[in-house]
């Protein structure tokens, strides 16, 4: 990999202030103003998308050459639908990821995964 | 004989169900992060000062597949960007406590202990911005250790990657899962979908997400504001789901965006 130290810890580095400017900004602007409206309203739309955008980066584009690999990954994919109904019925992140990954090791001995 | 618990066992109980499910996830965590590279101190310090399970499986796929670093920082950025909103509705509840206060706090809150905190602070009136603060950092004590761990775990055996990657495809469904409260967000979620297959294959790079989440998530902001325009709040997309008898868990009244 063409990674060294030093990039991991610029990455580190990075990584923290990315993660803590949307954190401190509006804990500390709206502590005292109110919310502008449209901020809110658009952003009750960027979870879904990022996250679904990101779900589907995993299952079904090939990252070596970024090509669509469609139903290929069978295993992921039946996982995946499992992982979304423990999620809906239980409501609980870690139960939905451990059965998640048991699912995908059990069904890579028989699928592709 | 029965005395006075102590606040911080207090504290502990309430935060202790979300400590022990950030066990197997933190493991799986750690175990990534050190296959993609990170050293044990590395991967204690990416806990510490990011503590985001998202933003940490991300920072060990991206690396995975060799991105490169503006890209994961400004990934990372735009998946934090969540954080902006959970903060704002926090907000209201610590007024009065001091700047270092906030920052520490702003530095420690992800998703699950916000969810714990508000659920908190909207139904006992003695939680107090200082035992919210206390949740922050038992979960990410157990957090960071279990990353800890993981990367002890991680540098000893060989786990085939593309299984523990799946962690982090799971949680990211369990999130969309949690946000889908209309039709609305469920045509969102497949219009990303839809646009960050496409984006991916025609950029040949990562930044096909970040095309995509925006691009959605602005039409979900236009279709909703067209459809609230027109009388359409109560209509078939803004519609909210009926769930079953299950009453959806920590997510009070209509404060549930954030989550």
């Amino acid at each position: 990999m063409g990674y060294s130290t030093f990039d991991h810890i610029l990455l580190v580095i990075f990584s923290m202030i990315a993660a803590f400017i949307p954190r401190v900004i509006p804990l500390h602007i709206f502590a005292t103003r109110k919310i502008p409206n449209w901020f809110n309203e658009w952003m009750k739309y960027v979870p879904v998308s990022l996250f679904t955008a990101l779900v589907v980066k995993d299952i079904f584009i090939n990252t070596k050459n970024y090509t669509f690999v469609g139903l290929d990954n069978v295993a992921k994919i039946l996982a995946a639908i499992l992982v979304m109904a423990i999620a809906y019925k239980t409501r609980s992140m870690g139960l939905s990821v451990v059965f998640g990954l048991i699912a995908v090791a059990l069904l890579a001995f028989v699928v592709p995964i | 004989m029965k005395k006075e618990e102590p606040r911080w066992l207090e504290v502990l109980r309430v935060a202790l169900p979300l400590c022990l499910s950030y066990v197997p996830i933190g493991l799986a965590c750690g175990i990534l992060l050190n296959k993609a590279g990170f050293n044990a101190i590395l991967t204690l310090l990416v806990s510490l000062m990011v503590f985001s399970g998202g933003a940490q499986f991300l920072i060990a796929s991206m690396l995975v597949t060799n991105a490169p670093i503006h890209t994961i920082v400004l990934m990372l950025f735009f998946l934090e960007l969540r954080y902006a909103l959970l903060g704002s509705s926090l907000s209201q509840y610590l007024r009065g406590t001091s700047k270092r206060f906030l920052y520490v706090f702003a530095l420690h809150m992800n998703d699950e202990n916000y969810a714990v905190n508000y659920l908190k602070f909207a139904t006992d009136k003695e939680w107090r911005p200082g035992d919210a603060l206390m949740v922050e950092h038992y979960t990410l004590l157990f957090w960071s250790v279990a990353n800890l761990i993981g990367s002890i775990i991680g540098s000893f055996i060989h786990i085939n990657l593309e299984i523990v990657d799946f962690a982090l495809t799971a949680m990211f469904l369990y999130m969309i899962v949690m946000q889908l409260k209309n039709r609305l967000t469920i045509l969102i979620s497949f219009v990303s979908a839809g646009i960050a297959i496409v984006a991916m294959c025609l950029l040949k790079s990562t930044m096909g997400l970040i095309v995509a989440t925006l691009i959605a998530s602005l039409i979900g902001f236009a279709l909703e504001d067209y459809l609230v325009k027109h009388g359409r709040e109560r209509g078939y997309l803004l519609g909210r789901i009926k769930r079953g008898k299950k009453r959806p868990v920590s997510v009070p009244k209509s404060d549930a965006e954030g989550e």
